[in-house]
């Protein structure tokens, strides 16, 4: 994790993570590496992101996902997970919620899984390894679409 | 093992380490190795699957685990726990799947499992019917072997 | 077979110089880089760097030379030459064992300055050793002074004092003991003429042709056994003639004068594209098999020409069938290079050119034709994965494996193949167990069929 070179300067800038009215926006986090939650997780809050849950399959994320509902605004996806991978979860949640904001997640970066997801609806697409610069960057983008 | 197959693992070993660890990263020469794996310590295997069948296992001590293990996660670790585990584990994945990434890019189709991590001594991996391409890689926290055993489907 | 020794050695890679362990890294790997001569002396076991000695000799006439000290017997006509003989056993003040019929056993020694013969007790043979597990030598081991042993090495349970000849009849040691060789000439008033036959026993053929057979293996990990033996003795008979005329002695000293001795092993075209010639040869050997799904196996493939070659020409004569190749080697680089291998224009014979397309940097295999062929990056002793072979084409490679290695790899090759399959072998190559195999007549090529009613 490279915190050190892009930790924001110390000024009146607003967090990224709050919303408007100054409430965090609530993210679900779903990979089932310990390590990666860990990781995405201490990103986030850092910038004022409020995690809502954590998920360690596709299942997992499809129920997390329904039992927070309304109350979550975004959704990073790890795809490739035991039981049943991100971009299945992804396509049951859009069905559930077609205004669901999931962003991938993911180590692989093949074409045809980016392009997939993306027709799919998900919002955008990060490849490992993360950048907090870049893991921001897209989060913040993917609410405001 | 196909020699298409091995400059993606090369490199995508290379620059996942030297992106993960920001350190020096250096490769030792490659060699072939017949089925038995004796494994250092620690491994993490990852299964490949699709055009061909077979696994990666990333192999090292445990020393090296938890070394790098303690630095990718920003604090140092006394002992190779969960986070450690799950650490090196997702090392293995980012470097297996930007392999594979390439690999698709090039036209062979693979896919890969979720990965696993085994720990203790005096461990022997064994993949039925197929030798494994070694390659060392060497970081100032110890060495990592890459032992990538592929098998194309007849 | 793995050495389950762990030994930290310094290899190069990417121009860095890494640490590595070398843990599980096969045997043949801990080369036998060392070869020596064996005798035994005073009833202690010796040995000479093979590359010092000339021959081995038995001599049983010395002209005594009067005014020498003791343990120079005096000198010995060696085709021509003059050359001191010196009595090791006397040198060193060992028990001299006086022998019934005046022949004694002895070395000819090629020093950096002159030629000269020693007298032992009794030659042993030929050892092969690896110079890491040479120790240095302690007086305990030898009632000779040590300055003369260079180290101490085991063999099979035995322990072999090494004898650094180089210091013990350098320039400096002898001209003190002994007197220089022009004077022994001078006072003899003898001049080397080359049509002297000495009436002394010499080194029959079969130990000098049993020293090329060891630099063979040492320098170039050939190993010499029935798959390869006549083309051997034919070699060596031709050898020592050239080299009689050329004035130059037998022995192997260099990698360079072993890739002299190999050049006429190796099968022609083994680096390049197949002529139209060979081709022909090629056709008439595969119009037996039949099928519409061939599967070929090319170990030791190299650079790919043959691979290339094989599967064009596949495609020529079976156009409908579908062909699959599967070419490996153990030499990474050579290897890597297979599938993005280049041509130059001028060389591609027609069978070839269907499959050609021309590139930036030259003229490159089509899809097509690759599509066909798996190159991997092998090793034949490890577990080989092929389907039932049509053909297996291994030129040149078993030649390179050791005896035991050979016929494993030839049972195997025997397994694997079809019973209507066929083996193509180098040039001057042919299988071990005549037995299980019958020869295909055929021009260019060493082809074999399983012996199979």
């Amino acid at each position: 994790m490279k915190t050190k070179m892009d930790f924001p300067a110390i000024n009146d800038r607003r967090p990224e993570g709050l919303k408007e009215d100054g409430t965090p926006y609530r993210v679900l986090i779903v990979d089932d590496s310990m390590f990666v939650t860990k990781q995405i997780g201490q990103i986030l809050t850092s910038e004022g992101f409020e995690i809502a849950g954590i998920a360690s399959d596709g299942q997992e994320a499809i129920d997390k996902y329904k039992e927070l509902y309304p109350n979550v605004d975004l959704v990073t996806m790890d795809i490739t997970m035991p039981k049943m991978d991100g971009v299945t979860a992804l396509e049951k949640i859009m069905e559930f919620d077609k205004n669901a904001k999931v962003v991938m997640i993911s180590a692989l970066g093949k074409q045809d899984l980016v392009k997939k997801s993306l027709l799919l609806g998900a919002k955008n697409y990060i490849v490992k390894p993360l950048d907090r610069k870049k893991v921001l960057e897209r989060i913040v983008m993917s609410l405001k679409k | 093992m196909r020699v298409e197959y091995i400059n993606p693992f090369v490199e995508s070993a290379y620059s996942v380490l030297k992106e993960v660890l920001n350190c020096q990263v250096s490769r030792g020469e490659l060699y072939l190795k017949s089925t038995c794996t004796p494994v250092l310590g620690v491994a993490a295997l990852v299964g490949l699957a699709g055009d061909v069948e077979g696994r990666i296992l990333f192999d090292m001590s445990k020393d090296t685990a938890i070394k790098v293990a303690s630095v990718m996660n920003g604090e140092e670790l006394k002992e190779l726990d969960d986070l450690g585990k799950a650490t090196i584990t997702e090392l293995a994945n980012m470097i297996t799947a930007q392999a594979v990434t390439k690999l698709h890019d090039l036209g062979f189709k693979f896919d890969l499992t979720p990965p696993a991590i085994f720990t203790g001594d005096n461990m022997e991996v064994t993949t039925a019917e197929v030798e494994a391409l070694i390659v060392p890689m060497i970081i100032p926290y110890g060495k990592v072997e890459i032992n990538v055993a592929i098998r194309e489907r007849i | 077979m793995s050495s389950t020794m762990e030994k930290t050695i310094v290899r190069e890679g990417d121009n860095k110089t890494l640490l590595m362990d070398q843990g599980n890294l096969p045997a043949k790997q801990l080369k036998q880089d060392f070869k020596m001569v064996t005798f035994s002396l005073g009833g202690k076991d010796y040995g000479i760097d093979i590359m010092k000695v000339k021959e081995i000799a038995k001599f049983n006439q010395f002209t005594y030379v009067p005014n020498t000290p003791p343990f120079v017997r005096g000198v010995y006509n060696l085709r021509g030459e003059i050359i001191s003989i010196i009595d090791l056993r006397i040198f060193f003040h060992l028990p001299v064992e006086k022998r019934k019929d005046g022949v004694e056993n002895g070395l000819i020694l090629r020093l950096e300055d002159y030629i000269i013969g020693i007298i032992v007790d009794s030659i042993d043979k030929v050892v092969g050793i690896a110079s890491e597990d040479v120790q240095p030598p302690h007086p305990i081991f030898g009632d000779i002074n040590v300055k003369y042993i260079s180290g101490v090495v085991e063999y099979n349970g035995t322990l072999y004092l090494i004898l650094d000849v180089e210091k013990l009849f350098g320039k400096e040691q002898t001209a003190q003991k002994a007197p220089s060789l022009e004077t022994l000439e001078v006072s003899l008033g003898a001049k080397p003429s080359v049509g002297v036959s000495p009436r002394e026993s010499f080194p029959t053929g079969q130990t000098e042709k049993d020293f090329i057979r060891e630099t063979l293996k040492t320098f170039k990990s050939f190993h010499v056994t029935p798959l390869n033996e006549r083309w051997l003795d034919e070699r060596f008979e031709q050898w020592r003639s050239e080299r009689g005329k050329q004035g130059r002695d037998l022995q192997i000293k260099s990698a360079e004068e072993a890739d002299d001795f190999l050049q006429t092993f190796y099968s022609p075209y083994s680096d390049a594209v197949w002529p139209e010639e060979i081709a022909e040869s090629f056709l008439e050997l595969i119009q037996e098999l039949s099928g519409r799904v061939f599967s070929v196996w090319n170990p030791g493939c190299g650079k790919g020409y043959e691979t290339y070659s094989v599967t064009a020409l596949f495609l020529k004569k079976f156009p409908d069938a579908v062909v699959k190749v599967w070419a490996m080697d153990n030499d990474l680089l050579a290897i890597s290079t297979a599938p993005n291998l280049l041509f130059q224009p001028e060389t591609i014979p027609s069978y070839l050119l269907p499959y050609t397309v021309k590139g930036k940097q030259g003229v490159g295999i089509t899809t097509q034709l690759k599509d066909r062929i798996f190159f991997e990056y092998h090793d034949i002793l490890h577990v080989n994965v092929v389907p039932e072979c049509d053909l297996i084409v291994a030129r040149d490679l078993l030649s390179f494996l050791s005896p035991a290695d050979q016929a494993k790899v030839l049972d195997e090759f025997y397994d694997k193949l079809k019973p209507k399959g066929i083996l193509i072998l180098g040039k001057n190559e042919e299988p071990i167990d005549g037995i299980k195999w019958v020869r295909i007549p055929n021009k260019h090529f060493s082809a074999f069929r399983k012996n199979i009613e």
